[in-house]
C-alpha cells in the first residue's frame, strides 16, 4: 500500500477517474509539435522542458533507424516525488494527476532527485511574463484543460495522433482499448511507481537504462554553455 | 540535432555535500562534549576524560550548526519559505523530520551550554541525552534522505544512513582532536577515548566501503553503471581521497599500537578520516545522481 500520498491510487477504482496517456510510437514522426505546444501553453523557459522527444539512432548505414521517444511526467499511481516532498507542495489529485502547488514549493529539489523519469525542472527566478519562478515545475497532464473537457495541449497538437489521452477506468475510452489490445510498455516498472504513460512498440534503446552523455559537438558546446551560464545559480552546482 | 533536449540537472550540488559533512561533524562534536554528562561514571568513567572539552565543544557545535542552517536555507530556491517543511509537515519525507530536528538540536546545544555555565547537572544531563539522540538523527536523516530515493540505486541502500553516522564519527573526532591539540589539552585519557571511537569508525567505514564495492559490481545494471560513473568521473575522490587518504592510511595509523595513541598522530589520522568522510559523501551524492541523468 503506497504511503505518503494525499489520495490513494485510483487505477481500477470504481467511480474514480484515472487519467492516462498512450503514446503510439508507430505514429510518432518526431516533429516536436508536442514540445512546442507545451512551451507555448505554459511559457516554458529556455533550457527546461515539460515534455521532450528523445531521438536515438540505431544500426550502421545502410541498416539504420531513427527512434523517437516522447517523454513527460508519468503521473505515477505511486509517485516517489509526492512521498518525498517535505511540504506536500507536490500532491496527488484524486483523478491521478500529480500536481504542484507553487506557493508551497521551497525548491529543495528532493522531487527532482526522486523522479526516475527526469520529468521535473526548476524554473528560473526572474521571468518576463510569468510570475511563477524559483520553484520546481512539471507536466500537469494539462489538468486545467482536462477539467474543461479538453485534451492536453500536446495531445491536441500531435500530428500523427501518436499521443492519446483518456480515462483508463472507463472501459470504452480509447486509451483503455489501446492498453487492452496492444502490448504496451511503461518506463521503469521495476521502480514500483506504477507509471501511467503507456508506450506502444518502443525500442530498447529508449526504454533501457543507459548512461550516454551528448555526443555531437554542437550538443556538447550547447550543454557547456548552458551549465556555464547557470553555474552561478544554486540549482546548477557544477556537478557535471 | 535533437540531443539538446537530453540534458537534465543534477539537483543536489556542493552545498548539500558541505551541509551533510558539517552537520555530521557538529553532531559528533556535541556527542563528545556531552558525553561526561550523559554517561557519568558508566564504562569506568571513560567519558569523564571529555570534561575539558565540554565548553569548547558546545561552542564549536553551535558554530557549525550556525553555518549549516543558513547554508541549507540559501540552497533552497525559496529561502524565505524555510519553515514550510515544519508548517506543512509531511511525515513520509525525511527532509521534514530533519527540518524539525535541526532547530531542536540547536536548542539542546544552547540548553546544555546554559547548564554548563550554571553548573546545573540535571539540565546538562537531560539536554545531553536528548541532544545526543537528536545529534544521532542528523547524519541518520541525511542518509535516509538519500536512501528513500528508490529511483537512484546507489542511494537506495540501507547501509547509507549507517555509513553517514559512522562518517560523522570520523569528522567529529577530527574537530575534537584538532581543538584539544591546539589548546594543549589532548591528554592520555582523552586520546584513549577518541582512539577507540576513531578506530571503530574507520574499521566500519572500510567494511562498508568494501560492501559498497561488492554491491555495485554484483548488482543491477544501474548499480554497475554507478560503479562505472564513479571510476570514470570520480576516480580521484573515490580511490585516492576516500579509500587511500580517508580510510586506509588513518586506519593503519590508529591500528599501530604506540603510534595510534600519540596525540599528534591520532589528530592527523582523524583529519585524514574527515577528508575521507567528506569525499565519500561527495562521491555518493554526485555519482548517485548521474547514472539516470540522461535516461
Amino acid at each position: 500500500m503506497p504511503v505518503g500520498l494525499q489520495n490513494p491510487p485510483s487505477l481500477g477504482v470504481p467511480g474514480k477517474k484515472r487519467w492516462a496517456m498512450v503514446i503510439d510510437l508507430r505514429r510518432c514522426i518526431g516533429c516536436m509539435a508536442c514540445v512546442c505546444a507545451d512551451k507555448a501553453e505554459y511559457d516554458v523557459p529556455l533550457g527546461v522542458w515539460r515534455t521532450i522527444v528523445k531521438v536515438r539512432n540505431t544500426g550502421k548505414f545502410p541498416n539504420t533507424k531513427r527512434h523517437f521517444m516522447p517523454r513527460l511526467c508519468n503521473h505515477c499511481d505511486n509517485p516517489p516525488c509526492v512521498r518525498n516532498c517535505p511540504t506536500e507542495a507536490t500532491y496527488k489529485h484524486e483523478d491521478g494527476f500529480v500536481l504542484q502547488r507553487y506557493e508551497r514549493c521551497i525548491a529543495c529539489r528532493t522531487c527532482i532527485a526522486a523522479c526516475p523519469y527526469n520529468a521535473r525542472h526548476v524554473l528560473p527566478r526572474n521571468r518576463d511574463r510569468v510570475k511563477i519562478g524559483g520553484v520546481v515545475d512539471k507536466c500537469t497532464f494539462c489538468n486545467h484543460r482536462v477539467e474543461k473537457g479538453l485534451v492536453p495541449a500536446c495531445v491536441q497538437t500531435c500530428l500523427g495522433r501518436s499521443r492519446i489521452f483518456g480515462d483508463l477506468n472507463d472501459p470504452d475510452s480509447e486509451v483503455s482499448r489501446l492498453v487492452a489490445r496492444h502490448s504496451v510498455v511503461t518506463l521503469k516498472p521495476e521502480k514500483g511507481t506504477a507509471p501511467q504513460v503507456y508506450y506502444i512498440k518502443p525500442d530498447r534503446v529508449n526504454t533501457e537504462q543507459i548512461f550516454s552523455q551528448p555526443k555531437s559537438y554542437a550538443t556538447k558546446s550547447d550543454a557547456a554553455a548552458f551549465y556555464r551560464h547557470n553555474r552561478g545559480s544554486k540549482f546548477f552546482s557544477g556537478v557535471l | 540535432m535533437f540531443e539538446y533536449m537530453d540534458f537534465n540537472i543534477a539537483p543536489w550540488g556542493h552545498e548539500i555535500v558541505i551541509y551533510f559533512f558539517l552537520i555530521g561533524a557538529a553532531a559528533m562534536t556535541f556527542v563528545y562534549a556531552a558525553a561526561p554528562a550523559v554517561f557519568g561514571n558508566l564504562f569506568n568513567g571513560a567519558a569523564q576524560s571529555m570534561v575539558p572539552f565540554q565548553k569548547a565543544g558546545m561552542i564549536v557545535a553551535l558554530a557549525l550548526l550556525l553555518i549549516c542552517g543558513p547554508l541549507l536555507i540559501m540552497d533552497l530556491g525559496q529561502p524565505s519559505r524555510f519553515l514550510y517543511p515544519i508548517i506543512y509537515f509531511h511525515w513520509t519525507s525525511p527532509l521534514s523530520w530533519g527540518s524539525l530536528f535541526l532547530p531542536l538540536f540547536g536548542l539542546c546545544i544552547i540548553g546544555f551550554f546554559v547548564g554548563l555555565i550554571k553548573e546545573n547537572q540535571r539540565l546538562m544531563r537531560w539536554n545531553g541525552i536528548l541532544g545526543s539522540l537528536l545529534a544521532l538523527s542528523m547524519p541518520l536523516y541525511t542518509g535516509l534522505d538519500l536512501m528513500v530515493h528508490q529511483s537512484r540505486e546507489l542511494w537506495s541502500n540501507p547501509t547509507i544512513p549507517v555509513l553517514f553516522v559512522i562518517l560523522s564519527i570520523s569528522s567529529g573526532t577530527a574537530v575534537t582532536a584538532v581543538i584539544q591539540l591546539a589548546r594543549g589539552q589532548l591528554d592520555e585519557k582523552m586520546v584513549e577515548f577518541l582512539h577507540l571511537f576513531l578506530y571503530v569508525a574507520l574499521a566500519v567505514t572500510l567494511a562498508l566501503f568494501l560492501a559498497e564495492w561488492v554491491v555495485l559490481n554484483y548488482g543491477s545494471g544501474e548499480k554497475q553503471m554507478a560503479w562505472e560513473v564513479i571510476n570514470k568521473n570520480f576516480s580521484f575522490q573515490y580511490w585516492v581521497l576516500t579509500f587511500l587518504v580517508g580510510i586506509l592510511v588513518p586506519l593503519v595509523l590508529v591500528a599501530t599500537p604506540k603510534l595510534g595513541r600519540n596525540p599528534k598522530i591520532l589528530t592527523l589520522a582523524a583529519v585524514l578520516g574527515a577528508v575521507g568522510a567528506f569525499s565519500f559523501r561527495e562521491v555518493l551524492i554526485y555519482a548517485g545522481q548521474l547514472p539516470m541523468l540522461y535516461y
